[in-house]
């Protein structure tokens, strides 16, 4: 099993569920390392005492929070006690419907395994199944390192799933779009929202998402293997910006007539 | 009134809908910094040599690329631009899907979509047949010298675009090597959880729920600063549940009579203000 990020239990009732959390996101991306120019050695960024200028192993860091007048040393023992049911438990506040939650407020993808003996693993088959079978989502909190997590807690192929959430609060308003905002007062003519209907429609398939490959990466890992080879890695010419279109339902209906041209 | 991140074009078989893009997401940055235990020091990050663990200016290092056992293919400061995609300012929409086949795990960053001057009719058609059908568009754009996919969606009178996580970026639940109980629940503790689980239904509101620890955390430090930090308790390990039956009973006696969505939630919304003041004190 991947090294956890968390362990501790989710709650529900009483019911107290001991689970492990493991990351269910990987990074695929392409990395480069930093080196040192002339000895080619790898270079690593190391942890200085500012005072000492002599390295500090992670475990002798503590956190300086600011309250805009001092800055206090927190030690991560008193973090965790400042809450100390939420730093361990993540009790479930309630139990709602996905679609009632907006899919902007998700934020990174967890899972969530039993450890502990036959307890856990009962405890934990009940939770999953039960909430498979009523469809439902388990919002609750808990504290990680240094701050507070909103989560939703799901069901995904017998596997408690969880994803972070943000707060409210950290979600923009689409009042915040000001005059770039499209609201109902800008009702489309019947004859642009039938032709834009259409159009979406024809384009409809359904979702797979194998059908995507991160084509970022792979044009990166093309030109490191080019320069391997000892080829160069040129920059590729700016790409044109298209200009929008003046009559909007003629481009509607050339669009949708090259759509169902194709098919 | 925010300021747009981009601005370019929704591009749909060969039509252009000029658009601004918006974050959609204010993360509240935390207040915290390092510091050296021993002396309360400020902990500073310096980029060292592994081989000789003396410091390397900036202007020294150089980008390389990893080819296994140490060896590395050095990348020049014009070869590393030359990585970075060439921005075309368009959101190429290839197909569109029904808005429930996608997994809300794919999500992740959050933008809105607003009208260019010249663009409100073209937007505001999209975006109407976008809810009219329940339907979600996947494109890509590149952002930040890295092409993306993303989703275009409608929600909250507004369109909405996500940058999406590639299929193979996402662990899968077979890849976990779950353990499995001996004895599946019994018929009666599913029954009992059920209840359970639908005395807690509820709508859900995001307006309950506030970040009361990062409140917690001011508090404390604003005491400890004035030499009056209060007690902590002690952790507690959480116990694994040795009678599921038992305390799925006493869950059942502890909960309060099943009440309506709208009553539970101001419930929640008194609770949540209730621990607000406690951490004030």
């Amino acid at each position: 099993m991947a090294r956890p990020i968390w362990t501790g239990a989710v709650s529900f009732g009483l019911v107290n569920v001991p689970v492990a959390l493991l990351a269910a996101a990987r990074d695929l991306g392409v990395h480069f390392h930093q080196l040192d120019k002339r000895s080619k050695a790898r270079i690593e960024v190391r942890r200085v005492c500012s005072k000492e200028g002599k390295p500090v192993d992670y475990d002798e860091i503590a956190r300086g929070y600011d309250t805009g007048s001092d800055c206090v040393m927190l030690g991560d023992e008193e973090l965790a006690a400042l809450e100390p049911s939420k730093t361990k438990t993540i009790d479930v506040e309630a139990f709602v419907d996905l679609e009632s939650i907006d899919p902007a407020s998700f934020d990174h993808p967890y899972f969530l395994v039993p450890v502990g003996g036959e307890g856990a693993a009962r405890a934990y088959r009940l939770l999953a199944d039960v909430m498979h079978r009523k469809e439902r989502v388990a919002i609750g909190r808990f504290v990680l390192r240094t701050r507070e997590y909103l989560v939703a807690l799901r069901v995904r192929d017998g596997v408690l799933s969880l994803s972070t959430m943000l707060f409210e609060d950290e979600l923009r308003s689409p009042k915040d779009l000001g005059d770039a905002r499209v609201t109902a007062k800008d009702k489309p003519s019947k004859q642009a929202l039938t032709n834009a209907t259409k159009l979406v429609k024809a384009l409809t398939t359904d979702f797979d998402p194998s059908a995507y490959e991160d084509r970022h990466r792979k044009r990166v890992e093309e030109l490191i293997a080019k320069k391997r080879k000892g080829g160069e890695i040129a920059a590729a010419p700016e790409p044109e910006t298209p200009a929008p279109a003046p009559d909007l339902l003629a481009a509607l209906r050339e669009s949708l007539a090259a759509v169902q041209a194709r098919s | 009134m925010a300021r747009s991140i981009w601005n370019g074009a929704v591009m749909l078989a060969g039509m252009a809908v000029p658009v601004k893009l918006f974050a959609a997401t204010q993360p509240t940055t935390p207040r915290f910094r390092e510091l050296h235990q021993k002396d309360g020091a400020p902990i500073e990050h310096r980029r060292v040599s592994t081989k000789t663990g003396r410091e390397v200016p900036s202007e020294q290092i150089v980008l390389g690329y990893e080819t296994g056992n140490g060896r590395y293919v050095v990348l020049s400061p014009d070869e590393v631009r030359a990585i970075e995609q060439p921005e075309r300012k368009a959101i190429e929409i290839e197909a569109f899907v029904p808005a429930e086949q996608i997994d809300p795990i794919f999500y992740d960053r959050a933008y809105h979509v607003g009208a260019q001057k010249d663009g409100r009719d073209a937007l505001a058609a999209l975006l109407a047949a976008l809810e009219r059908t329940d339907l979600v568009g996947i494109g890509r754009v590149v952002l930040r010298s890295k092409e993306q996919l993303v989703a275009l969606r409608a929600g909250d009178g507004v369109l909405n675009m996500s940058t999406m996580r590639f299929a193979d970026e996402l662990v899968a639940a077979e890849e976990l090597d779950l353990p499995e109980p001996k004895r599946a629940p019994t018929q009666r503790e599913v029954e009992m959880a059920e209840e359970l689980l639908e005395g807690l239904h509820a709508e859900f509101d995001p307006s309950a729920y506030h970040d009361t620890y990062r409140e917690r955390v001011d508090s404390y430090a604003k005491a400890k600063a004035k030499g009056k930090a209060p007690e902590l308790p002690e952790l507690e390990e959480p116990a694994e549940p040795e009678d599921l039956m038992a305390a799925l009973q006493a869950s059942l006696e502890a909960a309060p009579k099943r009440k309506r969505p709208s009553e539970r939630r101001r419930g929640h919304a008194a609770a949540a203000k209730g621990s607000r003041r406690k951490a004030r004190r």
